[in-house]
């Protein structure tokens, strides 16, 4: 099986503080904390890309977990925000890490639910092909699109990426998925002429429904019970978001994972980025669920559990 | 008569655990003046097309601020 070796990340190192915006949006402290959880957005330079970021979190990577890249044998991305309309930024990271040129190298166009869907494709994708090891990255980087003055969508996202080490050998393995989509409502999160803007209520009517059902379904499928799972990857749309899917599935707080104070929402590198802290923790036997959601609207969930 | 009684959408607000007492809310105040804020308005709002099976479209929200106009709202969807 195709499982998870490791994670690298990078977090831009520039923080933009939400608190200095209290006034402007007419809210305050209690409310960046309790109802959104970011008091701080990563921001990348201007310049920086979503490869450049990604070549980044490859170096994170490289620091954890001893790599050959002439070893790598697919190289996928997961953005919607790519460097340029063509080619696809996987072909860029490709070319700035020395891939070989037998590795695959593609893009796949997803938001928050990312990167569950990734995991879902490339692992299949890895296995259909013989695949030994791949390159899983997230990188959205929302500042490029994100009006300052758009309280909806402002004080909510923040910058990063991730890289996923996928190996054959790796006892971190996916047991089951759950997908989906609702189409009919792409409207409400959508990036026009180069400008994000969201409608809140409805992306929250979506998550509150539609999150609890996959979760529900997913381990329904599995034979599972919801006190076999160790810990709880949601998403970190909000922590109003999270705050709400934990009530719905009657969880226990603490035992659902939240860290987004310090650099908000990171799109499909929020679940990496938390299951890159817990790697080492894990142990045989241990189960954890994924879930994210978003962005279609669309939602994956899956089990992955340590072997 | 009303289908839906105060008693029925207060017990839907302590639910939703978004302010200190239901019973201290003025019926005739718009609620994010007494402490609910945009999200626990949406989540509130949420609960109610769910409890009832409506829906409320994001145009009439700014016509049911307040407990009695929301009483009054959900009365004429069901």
């Amino acid at each position: 099986m195709i499982g998870i070796a490791q994670i690298g990340c990078y977090i831009p190192a520039t923080k933009k503080s939400n608190v200095d915006l209290l006034d402007k949006f007419a809210t305050n402290e209690a409310f960046l904390r309790d109802k959104i959880g970011v008091l701080k957005r990563a921001q990348k330079q201007p310049h920086e890309t979503a490869s450049d970021l990604c070549v980044q979190a490859m170096e994170d990577l490289k620091q954890r977990i001893e790599i050959d890249l002439d070893t790598i044998e697919c190289c996928v991305v997961v953005t919607q925000n790519p460097d340029v309309k063509i080619p696809h930024t996987a072909a860029i990271v490709h070319g700035a890490l020395g891939l070989a040129e037998t590795c695959a190298s593609f893009d796949i166009s997803l938001g928050c639910s990312g990167y569950v869907y990734a995991l879902a494709i490339v692992s299949a994708f890895m296995q259909a092909q013989g695949m030994s090891k791949g390159l899983l990255f997230t990188a959205d980087p929302y500042s490029d699109i994100i009006d300052p003055n758009d309280k909806n969508t402002a004080l909510i996202f923040g910058d990063a990426a991730t890289v996923t080490l996928l190996d054959e050998q790796a006892n971190l393995c996916a047991v089951g998925f759950d997908l989906g989509s609702k189409g009919a409502d792409y409207k409400k999160l959508i990036c026009e002429n180069n400008q994000l803007s969201m409608n809140g209520r409805a992306v929250f009517n979506f998550t509150a429904a539609k999150v609890p059902i996959s979760v529900t379904n997913l381990l329904r499928k599995l034979n599972l019970d919801k006190t076999q799972i160790k810990q709880w990857y949601f998403h970190q749309g909000s922590k109003y978001i999270v705050d709400t899917i934990t009530k719905r599935l009657g969880l226990d707080p603490a035992l659902v994972v939240f860290d987004m104070y310090q650099y908000g929402n990171t799109v499909s590198s929020s679940i990496p980025l938390l299951l890159s802290q817990d790697l080492a923790k894990l142990q045989v036997g241990d189960k954890i669920l994924l879930s994210g959601f978003g962005v279609g609207l669309s939602w994956a969930s899956t089990v992955l559990e340590q072997f | 008569m009303s289908k839906v009684s105060v008693e029925k959408i207060l017990e839907i607000i302590a639910e939703a655990n978004i302010v200190e007492d239901v019973k201290e809310l003025d019926h005739n105040q718009a609620l994010d003046e007494q402490g609910v804020d945009s999200l626990d308005l949406s989540g509130l709002l949420f609960n109610l097309e769910e409890e009832f099976g409506i829906t409320i479209p994001d145009a009439d929200i700014a016509g049911i601020q307040n407990i009695n106009a929301i009483v009054a709202y959900v009365n004429t969807k069901i």
